[in-house]
C-alpha cells in the first residue's frame, strides 16, 4: 500500500491578489502527487495555526511584499513548529533570496522552472522523485 | 535552425491560431477584403481611429507610478511629467486602497512593512492634497488610481475634491477613471470585494455623474489587460472586454436615467495589453476597433462618429518582464511598444524593466519614457496611419481574431454574461486553461526566452535587485490618520457618512455627490471600507486553483 501523499500549505504573505503564478505552481505540485492546501492571504498566525491544524509536510510562501514580513512569518513558523521545511517564490529580489537562504528557506523566484520547484517539494518532504 | 534549439510542434500565434509561411490573397476572408481598402479614420475603424495618424496628435505616455508617502508618489510624478510623460497614473497601496481598510486594520498592520510598496498610502482627501501637490490637474490628463472597483469612487471624488478646493471647474477637468472589473474580480483577487452586482452598480453611478458633471472624464475604463496578464489569449482578451462593456451598457439602460449612447460615448477609452507576438496583437487591436463599431451600431443604435471610435491604452505586458538580466527588457519593452504604434493606441505605458522584481525605480522609469520617445521621434512611425494595412497577413489575422473573439462574446452570454462568468469561476478556468503553456513549452525546449532558458549567465556583473521604496509609509500613514481623527469636526464627518450609507442602500440615488461630500468632511477610506462591507458584504471568490 502507497504512503498517503505528503500535505503543502501554499499560503500569500502579502494583501496582493495576483494568483497567477501561484495556481501554475499549485497545479505543478498536485500533478506531482501532493495534497495542495490553499490557505490565502492569511497573516503569520492564521499560517501557524493552518500549519498546525492541517498536519502539513512543507509551508510554500508566495511572497508579494516586503523581506521583513516573510521573516517574521517564517520566524513564526519556526517557534511552532522548528522541523518543518518552508520554501518561498514569487516577487523575491537577489537581496530577499540571500536574507531567506540565511534562514534556511530555499527561494524559487520568477524564472523557476516549474521541475525544480517540484524537485524542491519532494526533497523537502523526503519523498523519492515521482512519489508524493 | 540551430540543432541548440526545437522547432515547435507547429506554428502558431501566441493564442494558438494556426500560421502559414506565407500569405497571399486567398488569405483574408471574402467580407474582410471588402473593407481592406477603408482608409484610417472611416468606419469601422479598424485601420484606425483617425485620418491623419499620429501626424495630429501623439500617443500619450501614460505611466503607472507611485509608492510610499504621497510625497514620495508626487515626486515621482513631477520627475515623469518633467522628463516628458504626458500624463500621470496615481497608484495607490494595495493593502489599504484595494481592501478599503485603514492602516491601523489588523490585516495591514500584520504585513505594515509592505504597506507603500506598491503605491502611496490616501487615506483622506488630505493626502490626496499632498499627492497631488504642485501638478497642473487643470491642464494635465489625470489617472487618480482606483483600479479596483470599490475603490474607484474613492479615489476619483478625492481627486474632484482637490481640483474643486482649488477652485476649478469640474466640467473642463481632463482624466480618467478606471474601476476595473478585470482587475479586481479577475487579475487581482483581494482579500475582501464588494460583490460584482454592488460594484455594477458603483460604476453606472460613476458613468452618470460624469455625464452630468464631468464630461471631459473617462468615468471607467475596461482593461482587459489584467485578464491577458492573467492568461486570457488574444481573441479571449477581446471578447471580454465585448462582454464587460455590454454589461455597463445594458445597466445604463436598464437603468434608465442616462442615454445609453451617451454612456456608449463615455466608455470607449479601454485598455489592453501588447505581448511579444507582434503582428497578432497589432492584429488584436484593429480588431478591438472594428468591433466596438459594431457592437455600438448594432446592440444600442448609435450613431455619434465620436462614440464609434474606440480610443486604447496599452500597457506593455508586465509578465513578458523576465527576472534574469533585466536589462533585456528595455528590449521587450522596445518590441511591445512598438506593437502598440502599429496597433494604433491613443495612449500608452511601458512597463518597467526591473517589473519583476519591484515598482520601477527612477531609472526604470525614465527607460520606459526614453523608449516611447524613441519611437515617436526618431523612427519616422508616426508619418503614416495603419502601415499595417493591407498585408495579407495582418488583414488575415485581424479577421481571424474578430471571429474568435465573437465567438468568446458568445460563450460568455451563454454564462449569463460578464458578471455571472466571473461569479461561477468560469473565466478563472479560461485564464487557468492557458496559464501553464509557456512553462510547458519553456520544459520541452520549444519556447526560448533570452536569459532564462538560453544564454544565461549565473555570474551576471549587470544585477538590478529592484527599487526598495521607502521605509516609514507606514509610520506617517498611521500619523497622519491619527491627526484626521483628531482634527476634523467629528459631527460632520458622521453625518456625511450616514448620508452615503442612505444613498448606498438606495438604488435610485446616485452615490457619488455623497462621496464627494464625505470626503470633503474628511471621512476616511476604512470607515467606507466598513460601510460597503456592513451594505453589501463580501464578494463569494471563486475556487481559483
Amino acid at each position: 500500500m502507497s504512503a498517503p501523499a505528503r500535505r503543502i500549505l501554499l499560503v500569500k504573505t502579502a494583501l496582493d491578489g495576483h494568483w497567477r503564478g501561484l495556481s501554475v505552481v499549485a497545479r505543478a505540485l498536485r500533478d506531482a502527487g501532493f495534497h495542495v492546501i490553499m490557505g490565502g492571504m492569511i497573516t503569520g498566525p492564521e499560517i501557524v495555526r493552518a500549519a498546525i491544524d492541517e498536519d502539513v509536510d512543507l509551508v510554500g510562501l508566495n511572497v508579494g511584499g516586503h523581506a521583513a514580513v516573510v521573516e517574521r512569518i517564517i520566524a513564526e513558523l519556526r517557534a511552532a513548529r522548528p522541523e518543518l521545511p518552508i520554501f518561498a517564490g514569487g516577487v523575491l529580489p537577489p537581496s530577499t533570496c540571500r536574507r531567506l537562504a540565511e534562514l534556511g528557506v530555499e527561494t524559487y523566484p520568477p524564472g523557476s522552472s516549474l521541475e525544480q520547484i517540484v524537485e524542491a517539494a519532494q526533497r523537502l518532504t523526503g519523498v523519492e522523485a515521482g512519489k508524493a | 535552425m540551430d540543432s541548440h534549439f526545437k522547432a515547435p510542434p507547429a506554428y502558431t500565434t501566441r493564442s494558438g491560431i494556426p500560421v502559414k509561411a506565407s500569405y497571399g490573397p486567398d488569405d483574408v476572408p471574402a467580407e474582410h477584403r471588402a473593407i481592406m481598402g477603408i482608409l484610417p479614420g472611416q468606419a469601422p475603424y479598424h485601420r484606425g481611429c483617425f485620418a491623419q495618424g499620429y501626424r495630429t496628435k501623439s500617443w500619450r505616455i501614460f505611466q503607472l507610478s507611485g509608492f510610499g508617502k504621497p510625497e514620495d508618489e508626487n515626486e515621482r510624478i513631477k520627475f515623469l511629467l518633467k522628463n516628458g510623460e504626458t500624463g500621470f497614473i496615481m497608484e495607490h497601496d494595495r493593502n489599504t486602497a484595494d481592501h478599503l481598510y485603514n492602516v491601523d486594520h489588523p490585516d495591514v498592520v500584520a504585513r505594515r512593512e509592505d504597506v507603500g510598496l506598491t503605491g502611496a498610502v490616501m487615506q483622506s482627501v488630505r493626502d490626496t492634497h499632498i499627492c497631488l501637490d504642485g501638478i497642473p490637474i487643470e491642464s494635465t490628463y489625470g489617472h487618480a488610481g482606483g483600479g479596483v472597483v470599490q475603490h474607484g469612487p474613492f479615489a476619483l471624488a478625492a481627486y474632484w475634491t482637490v481640483a474643486r478646493r482649488r477652485g476649478l471647474d469640474l466640467s473642463q477637468l481632463p482624466g480618467t477613471g478606471q474601476s476595473d472589473f478585470f482587475l479586481t474580480y479577475l487579475g487581482c483577487v483581494t482579500k475582501q470585494q464588494v460583490p460584482t452586482a454592488a460594484g455594477l452598480r458603483l460604476n453606472a453611478d460613476i458613468i452618470e455623474f460624469c455625464g452630468e458633471h464631468l464630461p471631459k472624464w473617462v468615468p471607467v475604463s475596461i482593461a482587459a489587460y489584467n485578464g491577458g496578464d492573467t492568461g486570457l489569449n488574444a481573441y479571449q482578451e477581446l471578447g471580454a472586454l465585448i462582454a464587460n462593456a455590454i454589461e455597463y451598457l445594458d445597466e445604463i439602460k436598464r437603468r434608465g436615467r442616462m442615454d445609453v449612447k451617451a454612456a456608449a460615448s463615455r466608455c470607449g477609452g479601454v485598455n489592453f495589453r501588447t505581448t511579444l507576438d507582434i503582428f497578432e496583437d497589432a492584429s488584436k487591436l484593429r480588431a478591438a476597433r472594428k468591433m466596438w463599431h459594431r457592437l455600438l451600431t448594432e446592440r444600442y443604435g448609435v450613431t455619434d462618429e465620436r462614440a464609434l471610435r474606440m480610443r486604447i491604452h496599452v500597457v506593455t505586458s508586465g509578465s513578458m518582464m523576465t527576472y534574469q538580466q533585466p536589462f533585456n527588457n528595455i528590449v521587450r519593452g522596445t518590441l511591445m511598444a512598438l506593437t502598440a504604434v502599429l496597433g494604433g493606441v491613443q495612449s500608452m505605458g511601458v512597463s518597467g524593466y526591473d517589473e519583476a522584481l519591484s515598482v520601477p525605480s527612477e531609472h526604470a522609469h525614465q527607460m520606459s519614457l526614453r523608449i516611447q520617445q524613441v519611437l515617436q521621434h526618431e523612427t519616422n512611425l508616426c508619418a503614416v496611419a495603419d502601415p499595417l494595412g493591407g498585408s495579407y497577413y495582418v488583414e488575415s489575422l485581424t479577421a481571424e481574431l474578430e471571429k474568435r473573439a465573437w465567438e468568446f462574446v458568445e460563450l460568455i452570454q451563454q454564462q449569463g454574461g460578464f458578471l455571472a462568468s466571473l461569479d461561477s469561476g468560469w473565466m478563472h478556468a479560461r485564464a487557468r486553461d492557458n496559464q501553464s503553456a509557456d512553462f510547458k513549452a519553456e520544459a520541452e525546449g520549444t519556447k526560448v526566452v533570452v536569459g532564462v532558458t538560453h544564454y544565461r549567465d549565473d555570474a551576471s556583473p549587470f544585477l538590478v535587485d529592484g527599487f526598495p521604496g521607502v521605509n516609514d509609509a507606514y509610520d506617517v500613514a498611521k500619523e497622519r490618520l491619527d491627526a484626521v481623527r483628531r482634527e476634523r469636526h467629528e459631527t460632520g464627518a458622521a453625518h456625511a457618512l450616514k448620508e452615503l450609507e442612505a444613498s448606498c442602500r438606495d438604488p435610485q440615488k446616485n452615490i457619488m455627490p455623497f462621496m464627494m461630500n464625505a470626503l470633503d468632511a474628511d471621512v476616511t477610506l476604512g470607515e467606507i471600507g466598513d460601510l460597503y462591507r456592513q451594505v453589501w458584504g463580501d464578494w463569494q471568490t471563486p475556487e481559483l486553483v
